[in-house]
């Protein structure tokens, strides 16, 4: 790039360098800021041309020219330093204590129960939580009862537009809310936080951040394409995959159970997941994944002070009981997320090579995802 | 009162929806009744919509003569727009033609949509005066719109025009055909339009405009 | 009072070429007058509507031109004068009658006027239509002012009578829609009572016989034609240059003729009556003149022909050269104008002409480059087509699978323009796009992967689209048919049609209804409101998804004139300029720069876009649209 040429930092250059890439996250970061980006069936359509240099589409999209050390700056006061599975305080085994919460959930169903708590307490007043639509259909939905939180429950393998809820509203204008999210939503949010362009969405009172471990997700409408395929049509209820070694879709319809590979669906995972150097949702105030080898339990990972307070407080008022994480799930989960990253960092390689990507990272910190190995955690 | 030659060449000229079909047709009928020879020539069809409407009158006192202006010979040209009146004198105009102008711009999609730019229209109105022997201007879509519908703009031009004496049309004229032609609840109205045309209409002379 | 009916001989009027013709045909005794509206040609039967009930005629406007002119055929066929009128399209569709009436031939006098629109103006395609008298062997006469489009049309009932053959009248824009003076004359009192009788058959078949028994009729045109006064020769009598002209080529001939002062040079050859050629009347002057220039409209049809004369008698005639379309001194596409008649002629003689001078040119023409902008065509403000394409434009994005739209004639048509967005990607003829979609709609287990989409106005479904409709059914095409009613036939003049409840004259019809047709043939159907933005999109999307078949969604809204003639607006609009985004991120001029309406301004001054009372009508559209919520509609 030529110094002094006017770089575009608005739709023109989303389009250019992601949407026509398919390297969209389908996050929602950039729909109903404008009516020229909308999403249908969970993809990201451009309606018609816009011709500002900048816009927050633009500035708001992780796949777009993310300076990741100024972005965990901007949340954590530091930069991009702990590689292996981000900036952590506390990392822990939890499970929901009340059964409402665990007998919906594949896991622990801490998510359903820190949203629930939180907004009992009166530390946020609404959620935005991604339940699934008719046909499996993963929206944002702003949720303020426990009635909606069970309803966006469990697992899914599908990513939607979460954070276009955040956009739309509506809102009252004082809600403090919180959000869970994949990491690239996540990564939104941060982005979203700390862009500098002018904020005409509630940004500023995101005040819980929980975000998913994540190492894929599909893409929702030729999945289903597939699914209906293979199904004949018929309605997809429930989808659950098995852990490994088994690693198989179980899909759930008209009460029978339908089971397959998961190397057969493999071809519907995103292709933005690719360049995905995240999976632990590292901007998160709190982290939540599985354990592997342990059903009903949910690995948990407190990055800021907020994240912190709120899992102690549910804790001591029994809403939670932690345990600590095993050295070997840690060493697995350093393993898996630092895998992740080096995947991502040479298919960017494809893309035009990492100064040209959609992520600056210093070069040190690039060389030492791709040879050292993980250590152990102090 | 005559016309000034043999045949007298008039275009009315605006965007397609101001009435210039009528206009064309009232002021052909007012001519006819005094014994002309007139032969209109009209585009319209898909130009009504949004488009450049042209009507060209040619006015004689022997011959029919074809209902297309040649290149150049504009003698008057009645322009509903600024910019249509620029248009129209790229081919037909010349240094005699006088000029009847509502100041009133309608701007075409492409300058709504940013797509292109309509100039200041002090500078169009400069560059049309510069282009001809006499102007004649008033807003008579601003008339129009204070009696309430924009569609009287044709009317009060119609009366302007009969106030600058440069074709043979009277008020008596005007009253008598639009009678004829249109439905007579209009008729007080249309008087109105015409009566505040011939009140308004105002001479560009170097004391009255300074071009920008 | 209309001018057309009035019973005052020797008045002169100002009539609109259309106008003189309906007249001509009042003054023969027409009874009978159909036609399916087309630009040029729509006044003609429009003017005598109006005048049906007290000339005591029968006016319709039929569903399509082969329709109108079996209508009027009947009429002809028993006794009485029929009258049928089209635009040069109109007479592909009728021609499969016409090329069968002109073996049958017919009773009382049949005039079928056909009004070409030279260069496309206002039709999809450019035609010169006279060629249908030389390949159905038919009488065509061409009207060169107004007063000949009354004396001719007048004169050709009696022709038809005498011949037993219908006469072909050929108008073009420029007398069709231009107007001039025109004396009248008497109107009849009365007429014969009609009687079909069953002795006189009217049968094609057998074909030879009866294309013989064609050309016996045809050819007793010859002798009448010689002695026509509607083909005479003004100019000296051995012209440097002849010109042959007819139609409007023969105002813009004399006009350049004497604009260039060459009166002593040149000599103008005009025919009125083109087919058969009045050979003798042609020959005798074309051996007056070494130089021969043919100036005409749309085709070389003249040219060729006396060209085809010539050569049949050039031994006579001796060595000639000739100019036109074909040697490339006029040009073979587009429409005549005088600079083109002044052009040819001033070139051949070698005379200079200058209309005026050349630095005013100079400057008028930079004026115009510099701030004169384009004005396109586009949908009036409070069309529900602009709102219609809008739609479809955001359903078939978010549809993602290349779907695109055939379409056809009409206001419609526009969508083929920036005011539809580019959304109509073919146009033809009259129902094509439906047909398109037929086609199209097969491909789909050859692999198209792209949801097809036709559209199709009201009147042109009645016209044409029906069968097609009924073929995508029985076939088994899948597409979805977006059916545009808005309750008129707008482009052409917002006539009547079968589904609007009004017959030409005004007088009470049958609601033949749109959606029961379609369901009827078998169609899935539902009816949206084009000015409900989200549900139009919902709806669109919904039935790309459905595979099955040919679904059909009417889109039903008034025209946007039509409804400004009998209410008032739906709402007042105003752009609230405190909530107006304007050209700032979440906006940037939306309703201006996208949408386009003409209703709308952009204030570059206060960077807010503001209504323009003057155009806006009030449909409230872009109040649906506007992503600031900064548009308020209130109800009038």
């Amino acid at each position: 790039m030529e110094t002094g040429e006017k770089v575009n930092r608005g739709l023109k250059a989303l389009e250019e360098r992601v949407l026509k890439q398919d390297l969209c996250a389908g996050c929602g970061a950039c729909l109903s800021l404008c009516p020229y980006l909308r999403s249908w069936k969970g993809r990201v359509v451009k309606l018609d041309d816009c011709n500002l240099e900048e816009g927050r589409c633009f500035g708001y999209c992780p796949r777009t020219d993310v300076d990741l050390n100024k972005v965990y700056e901007g949340i954590f006061g530091k930069g991009y330093e702990e590689i292996e599975v981000g900036p952590v305080r506390k990392i822990m085994m939890a499970r929901a204590k009340e059964p409402l919460w665990t007998k919906k959930a594949q896991t622990g169903g801490v998510v359903s129960a820190l949203i629930d708590f939180a907004l009992q307490e009166g530390v946020i007043q609404a959620g935005i939580l991604t339940p699934r639509d008719q046909d499996l259909l993963p929206q944002g939905r702003i949720v303020t009862s426990r009635k909606k939180i069970l309803g966006s429950a469990g697992s899914t393998y599908v990513s939607g537009p979460t954070l276009e809820a955040l956009n739309k509203g509506p809102w009252k204008g004082r809600e403090r809310i919180g959000i869970v999210g994949l990491p690239c939503q996540v990564l939104a949010l941060a982005r979203m936080k700390t862009s500098g362009l002018e904020k005409r969405t509630p940004i500023d009172r995101v005040d819980l951040v929980i975000g998913l471990f994540c190492t894929w997700a599909l893409d929702y409408k030729p999945f289903m394409a597939f699914l209906h395929e293979r199904l004949d049509g018929r309605p997809v209820k429930k989808l659950h995959i098995t852990p490994p070694p088994e690693r198989i879709l179980e899909v759930t319809s008209r009460g029978e159970l339908h089971r397959i590979p998961v190397d057969d669906i493999r071809p519907f995972i995103r292709s933005s997941c690719r360049v995905c150097l995240d999976m632990t949702a590292e901007l998160s105030d709190i982290s939540v994944g599985t354990v592997e080898g342990r059903e009903g339990w949910n690995t948990v990972i407190a990055r800021t002070a907020m994240g912190q307070d709120l899992l102690r407080r549910a804790k001591d008022r029994g809403v939670i009981e932690t345990r600590p994480l095993p050295k070997n799930n840690l060493n697995h989960l350093m393993e898996a997320s630092l895998l992740k990253k080096r995947r991502a960092l040479n298919a960017l390689k494809e893309k035009g090579g990492i100064e040209k990507a959609y992520f600056t990272l210093p070069a040190n910190l690039i060389k030492r995802i791709l040879s050292e190995p993980r250590e152990a955690m102090p | 009162m005559f016309i000034s030659k043999d045949p007298f060449n008039v275009i009315i000229g605006g965007v397609g929806g101001q009435g210039n079909v009528l206009a064309s047709q009232i002021l052909g009928e007012m001519l006819v009744t005094q014994g002309y020879v007139v032969t209109i020539g009209e585009t319209y069809g898909a130009s009504q919509r949004g488009g450049a409407v042209m009507s060209h009158l040619r006015i004689s006192a022997r011959d029919p003569f074809s209902p297309l202006i040649p290149e150049g010979q504009c003698d008057l040209l009645i322009a509903l727009e600024p910019v249509e009146g620029l248009r129209i004198l790229d081919p037909y105009g010349n240094p005699r033609v006088m000029i009847l102008l509502n100041t009133r711009p309608i701007y075409p999609i492409d300058v709504i949509s940013g797509d292109s730019v309509y100039q200041e229209v002090s500078k169009v109105i400069g560059k049309i005066k510069e282009l001809s022997r006499r102007v004649w201007t008033l807003n008579a879509t601003e008339i129009a719109l204070e009696m309430g519908d924009p569609i009287f703009s044709n009317m009060v031009m119609l009366g302007a025009l009969c106030a600058i004496e440069v074709l043979p049309v009277s008020r008596k004229g005007f009253e008598s055909v639009i009678r004829d032609l249109l439905p007579s609840r209009t008729q007080e109205e249309n008087m109105k339009a015409f009566d505040r045309g011939r009140e308004v209409v105002q001479e560009l002379t170097p004391q009255t405009f300074l071009p920008p | 009072m209309s001018s057309i009916s009035q019973n005052a001989p020797g008045k002169t009027v100002l009539l609109m070429g259309n106008e003189a013709i309906a007249r001509g045909a009042l003054e023969a005794g027409v009874k009978v007058c159909a036609a399916y509206p087309g630009n040029p040609s729509s006044e003609i039967i429009g003017t005598l509507a109006k005048v049906a009930d007290e000339s005591g005629l029968h006016v319709e406007w039929s569903v399509n031109e082969k329709v109108a002119l079996e209508v009027a055929a009947a009429a002809s066929f028993a006794g009485l004068r029929g009258l049928c009128a089209m635009k040069q399209n109109g007479l592909n569709v009728a021609s499969d009658f016409l090329l069968n009436l002109n073996l049958t031939g017919c009773g009382g006098g049949l005039v079928v006027v056909v009004a070409d629109d030279p260069g496309g103006v206002s039709s999809s395609n450019e035609e010169d239509s006279r060629i249908f008298s030389k390949l159905g062997d038919l009488p065509l006469l061409e009207p060169a002012d107004f007063q000949e489009a009354k004396e001719m049309t007048k004169s050709a009932f009696d022709l038809s009578e005498q011949l037993g053959l219908p006469v072909l009248i050929r108008s073009v824009t420029r007398v069709s829609h231009a107007r001039g003076n025109v004396r009248l004359d008497e109107l009849p009192q009365s007429g014969p009572k009609p009687g079909f009788e069953s002795s006189r058959r009217f049968l094609a078949f057998p074909a030879a016989p009866n294309h013989r028994l064609l050309h016996e009729r045809f050819d007793r045109a010859k002798p009448i034609f010689e002695e026509s006064p509607f083909n005479f020769y003004r100019g000296p009598e051995k012209p440097e240059l002849m010109v042959v002209t007819s139609g409007s080529g023969w105002m813009y001939s004399w006009e350049a003729v004497m604009n260039l002062r060459v009166q002593d040079r040149v000599g103008i050859l005009k025919l009125g009556t083109t087919w058969p050629l009045p050979e003798r009347f042609v020959l005798k002057h074309l051996k007056q003149a070494d130089r021969i220039l043919f100036i005409e409209e749309v085709d070389p049809f003249l040219e060729n022909n006396i060209k085809e004369s010539y050569a049949q008698n050039c031994l006579d005639l001796g060595l000639k050269a000739f100019f036109g379309k074909v040697s490339g001194d006029v040009p073979n596409v587009g429409e005549l104008s005088p600079e083109i008649a002044t052009r040819a002629i001033r070139t051949l003689l070698n005379v200079p002409y200058e209309s005026r001078p050349a630095d005013y040119a100079l400057r008028a023409h930079e004026a115009a480059s510099e701030l004169v902008p384009a004005r396109a065509l586009g949908f009036c403000p409070g069309c529900p087509h602009r709102a219609t394409y809008w739609a479809v434009k955001a359903a078939l994005a978010l549809d993602g699978r290349e779907g695109f739209v055939l379409g056809d004639i009409g206001c419609y048509a526009l969508g083929m323009g920036p005011s539809g967005f580019g959304q109509m990607k073919t146009m033809h003829a009259m129902g094509s796009g439906t047909g398109l979609a037929c086609g199209f709609g097969q491909l789909g287990r050859f692999g198209l992967g792209q949801p097809v989409v036709a559209v199709c106005g009201d009147s042109t479904f009645y016209h044409a689209a029906m069968p097609a409709l009924a073929n995508a059914r029985y076939n088994g095409a899948n597409f979805l048919l977006l059916l545009l009613d808005n309750s008129s036939t707008a482009m052409t003049g917002f006539q009547p049609h079968p589904g609007t409840g009004l017959t030409a004259t005004g007088g009470d019809a049958p609601v033949i209804d749109l959606k029961a047709i379609c369901e009827v043939l078998g169609a899935h159907v539902e009816v949206v409101d084009p000015f409900d933005v989200a549900a139009t999109i919902e709806t669109l999307l919904r039935l790309l998804q459905d595979e099955e078949g040919v679904r059909v969604l009417i889109l039903k809204r008034e025209c946007a004139l039509v409804s400004a003639k009998h209410q008032k607006r739906l709402y007042r609009v105003e752009v609230d300029q405190e909530r107006c985004l304007g050209e700032t991120c979440g906006c940037n001029r939306l309703c201006t720069r996208i949408f386009k309406c003409p209703g709308l301004m952009w204030d570059k001054g206060t960077g807010k876009a503001r209504i323009d009372e003057a155009i806006c009508t009030g449909c409230g559209v872009c109040a649906e649209i506007c992503p600031g919520s900064a548009i308020r509609k209130e109800k009038t």
